[in-house]
């Protein structure tokens, strides 16, 4: 009896076994093709609470489903500012994350959104955004959703929060600040299935402005 | 959130100037603190590239301050760029590429910014003061030593306010550092040795959107022959003043502002030794030393400047025979330093003039101190916290001298001292000697 139950639970390991290797089998790293880094110009004071500590190395990769792409290419953008400052929507989805002159839009000052429409729905693994990385700046009140429908009524679902005071009034976040780099800032996703992105910000530590060089959502 | 910008409760001494009336600026409503005058200026800028857009937003954290006019040759982006986010505040404002045009056409005009590369400030600052204007004008006041003596002229025969803009001389904790800790407690005894430094990462040229390129015949027109000198101007040397200029200028002032007094000669080795000769005619590593003779003796005063390495950022360091002073427009840095020995600083912690040292846990590293070593000395903050943008307080004390209700912190006769006390590092770098300064040069 003893044999047979020992039997049993080693074909019940090794099959299981099996499927987690077959499942890692099944991942790959979500293949983000990281522009140069680049601070230049003076620094400002980077005197603000709740700021994440540097990782101090790359960024371990990000593994998802093979065949997971940036779905967010060359899809539309929409802004709280249609009127930019500089540059054009369409850079957030351009493929460039670049942080020269000519590479980013530039928007008004104070809480401004854009929404990237995926055009159907699809499951996102991860959402990576620069705002601007010339700088090591910190953007204030980021915040990342996912719906269903462009007007964020249906199934919202918020990512990222760190508007720890509620003081963008979409609720309080308990992620935290973050120093922009050439990495990006990768947003797990978890697989989620939604059509629409949406993100806020509310100012830089440098100035009241809002920028966006890129973002990329990995999904199929 | 609200401490993103706020002061915390520590004790602080507050410099600037501010309290109190609430300024709306249509369509974004921003609340400021009164200042002491509630004059509207109207103001210009010419020259919004980096370092204009720097300062345009350090003046839209400034009430009663009403753009009226933006100029830039480059039409497509950073006079689009000035122009719409001005509008975004509620500025109603003419956008402009020649700035004679500006001159002749905005007639309300009381003050102007001028942000453009060096070898334009003297003609620039010339052409508004003669038009009636006061200026701001970003260091260094030029390229030459002829263009900085033609601003000073100008400022002497109309009688403007000029500015120029070396910042730190308006920040509250270089203020406070002068005025309190070096003049008035004297806390750092005998001054004998000064070091700074600005050190930086290699940096890319700066590129440009291609589609957005000036057009070639404006370029020429206005003294650039391609745009990527344009976008590069700094490196050439009959545009700009190199890294010694660029950043060391800054800190060289210090120097001299807190030594109260220029140096009497300087040594200096440097070279393009990293980047293209072609591109970057000035010198990418710069490391000077000053003499000074100051009224409590001599002061050798070194200072470098590299564009390869950012070790240690950028700072200064006063070093006397009672303490050391290490400052730094980045405010994580400052601090000072008491020597060993029967020294109490507890009359000045007491005063507010500096805070109480912080007992900081020595690295657990195992090691026995050497005992020809000192013991690391324990760091005093100051009690001040800056959290404006750096130029806001330079630029509040020229609007409050234009308004006739505060002296210039940075008058074109102290420009001019630490033009001669840069550009002459340039000079002998390339001459390979001491270079000694006759006390009139420094003079007009």
């Amino acid at each position: 009896m003893k044999t047979k139950i020992f039997k049993a639970a080693a074909i019940f390991l090794l099959l299981g076994g099996f499927q987690f290797i077959s499942a890692q089998n099944d991942l790959a790293p979500i293949p983000i093709k990281l522009p140069k880094a680049m601070f230049v110009g003076t620094p400002t004071n980077l005197a603000i609470s709740n700021l994440e500590k540097p990782l101090g190395k790359p960024r371990p990769p990000f593994m998802a489903p093979k065949g997971v792409k940036n779905i967010a290419l060359g899809k539309p953008v929409t802004s709280s500012d249609m009127y930019p400052i500089i540059g054009d929507l369409k850079f957030i989805t351009d493929g460039k994350a670049e942080a020269e002159e000519g590479y980013f839009v530039e928007l008004g000052p104070m809480k401004q959104w854009v929404i990237l429409d995926l055009q159907k729905p699809a499951n996102i693994y991860a959402i990576v955004v620069w705002h601007y990385h010339k700088q090591p700046r910190v953007y204030y009140d980021v915040i990342v959703q996912i719906a269903d429908d462009a007007k964020f009524t249906k199934n919202v679902r918020t990512l990222f929060n760190n508007d720890n005071d509620n003081s963008s009034g979409m609720g309080t976040g308990k992620d935290k600040n973050y120093v922009e780099t050439a990495e990006g800032k990768l947003i797990d996703a978890k697989g989620q299935s939604a059509r629409f992105v949406r993100l806020f910000s509310k100012g830089n530590n440098g100035d009241d402005l809002n920028h966006y060089i890129e973002v990329e959502v990995y999904g199929k | 959130m609200n401490d993103k910008n706020d002061l915390n409760r520590r004790e602080f001494l507050k410099v600037s100037a501010a309290a109190g009336a609430g300024v709306i600026f249509s369509p974004y409503i921003k609340t400021f603190s009164k200042d002491s005058f509630s004059k509207d200026l109207n103001i210009a800028i010419i020259g919004t590239g980096a370092q204009g857009q720097v300062l345009i937003n350090a003046c839209l954290k400034i009430p009663n301050i009403k753009f009226k006019a933006v100029c830039d040759i480059w039409e497509s982006y950073n006079l689009q760029r000035a122009y719409r986010l001005l509008q975004k505040y509620g500025h109603k404002l003419n956008p402009y590429t020649d700035y004679q045009e500006m001159l002749s056409k905005e007639k309300n005009l009381d003050a102007v910014i001028i942000a453009t590369p060096d070898f334009w400030h003297a003609d620039h600052a010339v052409h508004c003061m003669e038009a009636g204007l006061n200026v701001y004008c970003e260091k260094e006041m030029s390229n030459t030593l002829e263009g900085a003596r033609r601003i000073v002229e100008a400022q002497r025969r109309t009688g403007k306010k000029v500015q120029i803009g070396h910042q730190r001389r308006s920040n509250p904790n270089y203020l406070h550092c002068y005025n309190h800790l070096i003049n008035e407690a004297e806390i750092l005894g005998r001054i004998t040795t000064v070091n700074g430094q600005w050190n930086r990462s290699v940096q890319p040229d700066n590129g440009w959107p291609k589609p957005n390129a000036i057009p070639a015949a404006v370029l020429k027109k206005y003294g650039f022959e391609n745009m990527h000198q344009h976008r590069n101007w700094r490196w050439y040397k009959k545009l700009g003043g190199g890294p010694i200029v660029d950043l060391g200028s800054h800190q060289i002032d210090i120097y001299n502002w807190f030594l109260n007094a220029a140096p009497n000669s300087v040594i200096a080795s440097g070279g393009t030794d990293y980047y293209d000769k072609k591109t970057h005619e000035w010198y990418d590593n710069v490391i000077a030393t000053f003499s000074f003779k100051t009224k409590k003796g001599v002061v050798r005063a070194s200072y470098q400047t590299i564009t390869t390495n950012s070790n240690q950022g950028y700072f200064e360091s006063f070093m006397g025979d009672q303490g050391s002073l290490t400052i730094s427009e980045s405010a994580g840095r400052v601090g000072v330093y008491k020597e060993p020995g029967n020294i109490d600083w507890e009359k000045w912690i007491r005063m507010k003039y500096l805070e109480a040292p912080v007992d900081e846990k020595p690295a657990s590293t195992g090691a026995v101190l050497d005992v020809r070593e000192t013991v690391a000395p324990q760091k005093h903050k100051l009690p001040i916290l800056f959290n404006d943008p750096y130029h806001k307080p330079h630029l509040e004390n020229f609007f409050n001298a234009v308004r006739g209700t505060a002296e210039l912190n940075c008058p074109v006769d102290v420009g001019y001292e630490t033009a001669v006390t840069v550009l002459k590092v340039n000079e002998a770098v390339k001459s390979k000697r001491e270079i000694f300064f006759n006390k009139s040069e420094f003079r007009i």
